[in-house]
């Protein structure tokens, strides 16, 4: 069985992506930002900022807080692109800054409210006492449960599952991307996906019989 | 193989993160296994649901707008030189008051470590004892700058990793010296260490993160430094909330053999050149 790997899978091609050439690649476009070229920069924006917010997103359930947060990324990101080994893939490099401001983010709010309030009070109604529904849902409200219970799963875990699951990372980029042990990644992965599998199987509907 | 080891890797398998030989053997075992095949069909179609998943979230189009607000270099402004000529001279002009008009300041800021004051020596005698819980007494605010008189500080100058680690140095050195200076007195049954216990679980992760990022960027005395602070972490975070005097002793003797307070202080004294 052939990984993909994040590029190859979730970066490259995006709508909005700019289309991959042998004078674009990343590696091309990092050399040409150091060098001062802020075209370059919009470019490494435009092929990446989809699947930053989409991740921003999946680790603070807040659309308006995640646009802000992938600015913040973006910012951050040029200030310190010379900084940035030549051997690190640069989607693993925007993904552990991404990942750095979302935790600071998460960690104002828990400051700010003395608890995890990911903005959604439903989080924690997902609960195995709800009916579970004849038939499967729509694709918006099945949308909709996933969010809730990414929301509900705690920090590290909903980092591993987004990054695993949702964004096809493999766990060495995980690894780069948290500072977790594959050990500890693969705990947490396993038990992230328990947790979402018991709150979304009933709600899935026909042919998901987990 | 029993199916239970096929079971225990069939994640691993989904997520092509195993090695060819164990992928083989979990291959053919789906062939012949039906219940483990359900399993495997089971999973698959778990991760097809989420690969459907669609948050319904789009870059907005100001959005570069916003960044590209904050990242125009100075220089490329038309006033950007001057600018920056001017901001030069005002430094070295205010550098060099600083460094000529006030050495005995700089000096002072030279002071390692702030001494115990005799009250607190004494406090163990002196305290009336109202209950038998005792709270470990931090005698330094988290936050407190070290030298406010400084025009500026070395952090301004730092990249963003160097911020996070010199944060974490100072956080990490407030924890220690707050269990360093703790009064434990033989009457107490237990010390509620849970404050500390909660802190030191938090900066146990942020050490594991930045240790591997000294080391992948070559930063060796960094990564050296933040080696010696995980067994102390690690200990502290695995205390029970309401800790024995001797647990607590144990932990205070090894701040103190280890002397790990002051490497952290010198680390920060250094600078940001021999890190």
């Amino acid at each position: 069985m052939k990984r993909l790997t994040v590029d190859e899978l979730n970066l490259e091609g995006q709508p909005g992506a700019f289309a991959g050439t042998l004078m674009n690649s990343s590696a091309d476009l990092v050399t040409r930002v150091c060098q001062g070229d802020s075209e370059a920069f919009r470019l490494v924006f435009e092929r990446y900022s989809r699947p930053v917010i989409s991740f921003i997103f999946d680790m603070v359930n807040d659309r308006g807080l995640a646009e802000e947060l992938t600015q913040e990324t973006f910012v951050r990101a040029y200030r310190a692109m010379r900084t940035m080994r030549r051997e690190t893939k640069l989607s693993t490099w925007l993904f552990g800054i991404a990942r750095n401001v979302a935790r600071e983010s998460i960690r104002a709010r828990i400051r700010a409210n003395s608890h995890v309030d990911l903005g959604d009070k439903a989080v924690m109604d997902l609960s195995d006492d709800k009916p579970v529904p004849v038939e499967g849902l729509l694709s918006k409200e099945l949308n909709d449960v996933i969010r809730r219970s990414l929301a509900a799963l705690d920090e590290d875990k909903r980092l591993v599952f987004t990054l695993k699951v949702l964004h096809q990372c493999s766990y060495e980029e995980i690894a780069a991307i948290t500072g977790f042990s594959i050990a500890k990644l693969k705990t947490d992965l396993h038990r992230a996906r328990a947790e979402m599998r018991r709150r979304v199987s009933p709600y899935a509907g026909v042919g998901y019989e987990v | 193989m029993k199916c239970e080891v096929y079971l225990e890797v069939l994640e691993e398998y989904l997520d092509g993160e195993l090695g060819s030989e164990e992928q083989r053997q979990v291959n053919e075992h789906l062939i012949t296994c039906a219940s483990c095949a359900r399993e495997f069909a089971a999973l698959t179609a778990e991760q097809e649901i989420f690969a459907r998943y669609d948050r319904e979230i789009e870059v907005s189009p100001g959005a570069w707008s916003g960044i590209e607000a904050r990242i125009v270099p100075v220089a490329e402004t038309s006033y950007g030189w001057w600018m920056t000529i001017a901001a030069t001279v005002i430094l070295t002009i205010g550098l060099l008051s600083v460094f000529l008009l006030t050495p005995e300041k700089q000096t002072a800021t030279r002071t390692p470590e702030k001494q115990i004051e005799p009250e607190q020596l004494f406090a163990r005698f002196t305290e009336p004892k109202v209950e038998k819980k005792t709270r470990i007494k931090r005698t330094i605010k988290p936050g407190t700058p070290d030298n406010p008189g400084v025009l500026s500080s070395d952090v301004a100058y730092l990249d963003l990793d160097d911020q996070d680690t010199v944060n974490h140095f100072e956080q990490t050195q407030n924890l220690l010296r707050s269990i360093r200076n703790a009064t434990v007195s033989e009457g107490d049954d237990e010390i509620d260490v849970s404050y500390d216990k909660a802190l030191s679980q938090r900066l146990l992760n942020e050490n594991v993160v930045l240790r591997r990022d000294a080391e992948m960027k070559a930063k060796f005395p960094t990564k050296t430094l933040l080696t010696d602070l995980e067994p102390l972490l690690i200990d502290i975070a695995n205390l029970p909330d309401h800790a024995r005097p001797e647990e607590v002793r144990a932990i205070k003797e090894r701040v103190d053999k280890t002397e790990i307070v002051a490497a952290l202080i010198e680390y920060r004294d250094r600078g940001t050149n021999n890190r």
